[in-house]
């Protein structure tokens, strides 16, 4: 679940991104504007749609969306437990 | 904040700002509160919900298609809020910057105006249920910074000019359409009324800033129709909102969301929604994408 989760959120990028071919786990989403504030939202519900759980706009942490790490680490690891 | 490198902003305002004087309202007296507003209407017209003309919407209970109309009129008075809150903000910091002296009394009245809609959406909202929705999160981050000056300031005032040009297709309609409520229609009939004057000259800045930006580098115009073309579809976007659904009682909010998004009916709807003012855009050598054209 967490490797094709994590897949869904690459293509999502990559697709929105022609001139990047690849990501690295730990590559700056935001300050290379592979995310930009018009792409955010979206970004957001994606990630509530694949982790199943809401996500409150008015109580976000920028540096959970920052990487491919601290996303997996944010929304789809620590839940296992 | 200081503007600099734009030369001065010339236009002639003097039609408009005679209409926003012989126009003017108190919007703290003009209405007539209901106590409370029929259920059994919609509160927004059903056509233009997000869900119309799709199999989505014919799959709701009448009382789910009804509570759409109610949380999709009180989400697009939130939008209209947060909307006007956001770049308001961005015209008070400008207001006396020497470039902007030759329009600072209209912005003075466009300041006014803007923040009385704000009072009335938010008091309908409040009123008959209670509650805004948030504003969506966004980025702080710059996503302009490496734009030229003029360009920057291009990108600031089209951003007014597109979402009151949005927000104006659904004021219009529903300032006339008989099954709304007195009270939802009377709102969106003012509101289309002042934004006449806002659009009219937003348009004219718009074509000022950008003959700057032609003059000093006309290389920078495809990277803002690029930037326009994403405002446009993320304008589109934010009023789909997953809360709205979940309040009307419609499970699944964000499938429902994407599908309904992607739905060739509401593709149709948004380009309808977006016509006169990429055709504005288009015209002004800005070319968005125009499955409209
Ligand atoms: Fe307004
Ligand atoms: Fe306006």
């Amino acid at each position: 679940m967490t490797t094709e989760a994590m897949r869904s959120v690459q293509e999502f990028i990559l697709g929105r991104n022609p001139k990047l071919d690849r990501l690295d786990g730990d590559f700056d989403l935001i300050d290379s504007r592979a995310i930009n504030s018009l792409a955010f939202v979206e970004f957001i519900f994606l990630l509530e749609e694949l982790a199943g759980e809401p996500i409150d706009p008015e109580d976000l942490d920028l540096d959970d969306f920052r990487t491919l790490n601290a996303i997996e680490a944010r929304f789809f690891t620590q839940k296992a437990a | 904040m200081v503007v600099r490198d734009i030369e001065p902003v010339v236009l002639d305002l003097d039609r408009l700002e005679q209409m926003a004087k012989s126009d003017y309202y108190n919007p703290y007296t003009a209405f007539d509160w209901p106590e409370a507003i029929e259920a059994d209407r919609p509160w927004m017209s059903e056509s233009l919900t997000t869900l119309a003309g799709t199999e989505m919407w014919d799959e709701l209970t009448r009382d789910q298609q009804l509570a759409l109309t109610r949380y999709e009129a009180i989400n697009f008075f939130s939008l209209n809020i947060h909307g006007i809150r956001e770049l308001l903000s961005e015209v008070v910091m400008r207001i006396h910057e020497r470039a902007y002296a030759g329009v600072s009394e209209f912005l003075h009245h466009f300041i006014g105006e803007e923040n009385e809609h704000m009072w009335l959406f938010a008091e309908f909202c409040l009123r008959y249920d209670g509650k805004l929705y948030p504003a969506q999160p966004r980025l702080a981050a710059g996503s302009m910074d490496h734009l030229s000056p003029p360009a920057r300031e291009l990108v600031v005032f089209a951003r007014v000019l597109i979402f009151e040009e949005i927000v104006d297709h659904y004021n219009a309609y529903m300032a006339t359409d008989e099954t709304l409520p007195r009270i939802a229609r009377e709102i969106n009939r003012v509101h289309h009324q002042d934004e006449s004057r806002h659009v009219a000259f937003g348009r004219m800045m718009f074509t000022g800033l950008l003959e700057q930006v032609a003059r000093r580098d006309p290389a920078e115009i495809p990277v803002i129709a690029e930037y326009l073309e994403d405002y446009l579809q993320y304008s589109i976007a934010t009023l789909y909102n997953p809360a709205a659904y979940r309040d009307a009682g419609i499970p699944d909010a964000l499938n429902l969301r994407r599908r309904a998004l992607e739905h060739p009916a509401r593709r149709a709807a948004h380009d309808q929604v977006l016509k006169r003012t990429r055709r504005f855009l288009n015209r002004s050598g800005v070319s968005v994408g125009g499955s409209a054209a």
